[in-house]
């Protein structure tokens, strides 16, 4: 016994027992509260993102889990015996040092409270920052992670999002369909017109109210261009997109409405008359078709 | 099947049932326990459906349940949305007038398993387009339907698919009331049959004028000759007795706005 009490294996040899007492009291503490706020933030997500949305649920899961682990590591302090006071007059010489070592990450960081308090969007809506569009998957204290439709994974820091114009594309709950629509210049506008909105009518994503538009756009180089406008559901304004358009190629077919392509008239006297072609007696090509 | 289809329908293994309501034909079969139900609309087929099964370009819909069930039950139900009643004939409604008329309005298909009452789908006789009521900002998706706004319905056609709703209007303003269109939350409302007709209890709108919302009362009145022991369905949504909610008033100004 006392060879074990003297030999090298023996702790306290290392540590005194009122240390290992402290650091096994330190070690509980984290070993409870970190699953304990793990699962309080699930619950908070669940909860919120049922009774709320999803954005709301995400809110909630950080706030539960920022503020257990600040209250652990001022628990943990407190049992090392250091002092939260002297920690705070330090902080403002701290707090500047770090400052100028850490700006972007800083930056980052008020941006991210500025983007929550602010609200331009939320977790599920999809937004378009700088081209890239994707559904809002985290705002978080540094970033906004995206997800992209062919399914990557974008992250945009705070700061690039507070700078840049961000467009909400689901924010509101419905959106206008612009279909341009080139018709030739022989065409009866008044009759399509009328074919337009019946094409709308049918389509099952537009809808009937606020009414669908066809604004006169211009007078074209080959067509007359409208603007042929249609309001959907927000969710659905892909497929009214995808649907409406091949509704009108076939509409048109049946009524013999002619979507023309560019093309070039010669103009050759006082009416558009068919271009006169001479053909000279005389010329090689000429004999050789005759023989 | 009869020309009303409504209530249980049993259905024998892989022999087609057919019905049709409305603009909507329904096929109806068990096969391996399972019930299979296939459905398509009048302008979507070349001429009359076959009533021996559907058309080739209609695929069927297959539900599955514990029951193993024989029977299904076929139930008229209202949309499931509230309906933006236009009126064909514009009807303006003087300062302090109080007026009855009547909507007609298609109804729905519902058909479950009675024995489990397990819900199978729910389908629209007459196919309805959809209209926003609000602001681009807010509001909501309703059906569009287009209505005479009777005042008296003893002349009028029967049709085994429409159930006619009383709607009691009382502009309450100091101005007159330009009704063309208004919005009838049909989710709040019971459904009778009398005589072979459906009917709804009776909806109040009180109008206090075109910017304040108008109160809608769902007053449980029953028309003449009609009683409680008729329901058919229950109201989608919970019976509050009143709500106050935009029922004339759309705000589309700036979705019109033409420069943009």
């Amino acid at each position: 016994m006392e060879f074990f009490q003297n030999s090298i294996f023996n702790i306290y040899n290392y540590i005194s027992e009122e240390h290992l007492q402290l650091m096994l009291k330190l070690v509980v503490i984290v070993a409870i509260t970190l699953p304990l706020l793990l699962i309080l933030r699930g619950w908070a997500r669940r909860f919120f993102t049922k009774k709320y949305a999803p954005h709301y649920g995400m809110l909630a899961g950080k706030i539960v889990f920022y503020t257990g682990i600040i209250l652990m590591i001022i628990t943990i302090m407190g049992q090392l015996g250091i002092s939260l006071a002297p920690l705070l007059a330090g902080a403002g010489i701290v707090g500047v040092a770090l400052g100028f070592a850490s700006q972007t990450s800083v930056s980052n960081i008020i941006s991210g409270l500025f983007l929550i308090a602010e609200g331009p969007f939320k977790v599920d809506d999809i937004i378009n920052v700088g081209g890239t569009i994707g559904i809002v998957m985290s705002i978080d204290v540094l970033s906004v992670k995206l997800r992209t439709f062919d399914n990557m994974f974008v992250r945009i820091p705070n700061e690039t999002i507070i700078k840049t114009q961000v467009t909400n594309l689901t924010r509101f709950p419905i959106r206008r369909f612009n279909a341009k629509v080139s018709v030739a210049y022989k065409e009866d506008i008044e009759k399509v017109r009328e074919i337009l909105l019946d094409v709308a009518e049918k389509n099952e994503h537009s809808l009937s109210e606020p009414e669908p538009q066809i604004i006169f756009e211009a007078f074209g180089t080959s067509s007359i261009d409208l603007d042929f406008r249609i309001w959907a559901p927000v969710d659905e304004w892909i497929f009214l997109k995808n649907t409406i358009q091949e509704d009108i190629k076939k509409r048109f077919d049946q009524e013999g409405i002619e979507i023309p392509f560019p093309h070039v008239s010669f103009y050759t006297g006082s009416e558009s008359k068919p271009l006169p072609i001479e053909l000279v007696k005389g010329s090689d090509q000429f004999n050789k078709k005759a023989n | 099947m009869s020309e009303q289809p409504w209530g249980n329908v049993s259905l024998t293994d892989q022999k087609v049932q057919y019905a049709t309501i409305g603009d909507l034909h329904i096929w109806l079969k068990t096969q391996n326990e399972e019930v299979w139900i296939a459905h398509g609309y009048t302008d979507e087929f070349k001429g009359r459906p076959k009533t021996d099964g559907p058309p080739e370009e209609i695929t069927w819909g297959r539900w599955a349940d514990k029951s193993a069930a024989e029977e299904v039950n076929i139930l008229p139900v209202y949309p499931d949305k509230p309906l933006i009643v236009h009126s064909e004939y514009p009807l303006k409604v003087n300062a302090g007038t109080k007026i009855q008329i009547y909507s007609r309005i298609p109804v729905w298909v519902r058909i479950s398993i009675p024995e489990s009452e397990y819900q199978l789908i729910e389908l629209p006789t007459v196919k309805l387009s959809r209209t926003w009521f609000g602001s681009p900002i807010e509001g909501e998706l309703c059906y569009h339907a287009t209505t005479k706004a009777r005042r008296d319905l003893s002349l009028v056609d029967k049709k085994p698919y429409v159930v006619s709703c009383p709607i009691l209007i009382h502009n309450k303003s100091d101005t007159e009331l330009d009704f063309e269109h208004f919005c009838l939350r049909v989710e709040r409302l019971s459904m009778y049959q009398h005589d072979g007709d459906f009917w709804a209890d009776e909806t109040q709108i009180v109008y206090h004028g075109e910017d304040l919302n108008s109160d809608i009362i769902m007053t449980g009145k029953l028309p003449e000759g009609i009683d409680k022991s008729k329901l058919l369905s229950k109201p989608r949504k919970q019976i509050h007795k009143s709500l106050a909610t935009r029922t004339f008033k759309r705000i589309f100004q700036d979705t019109m706005d033409w420069r943009v």
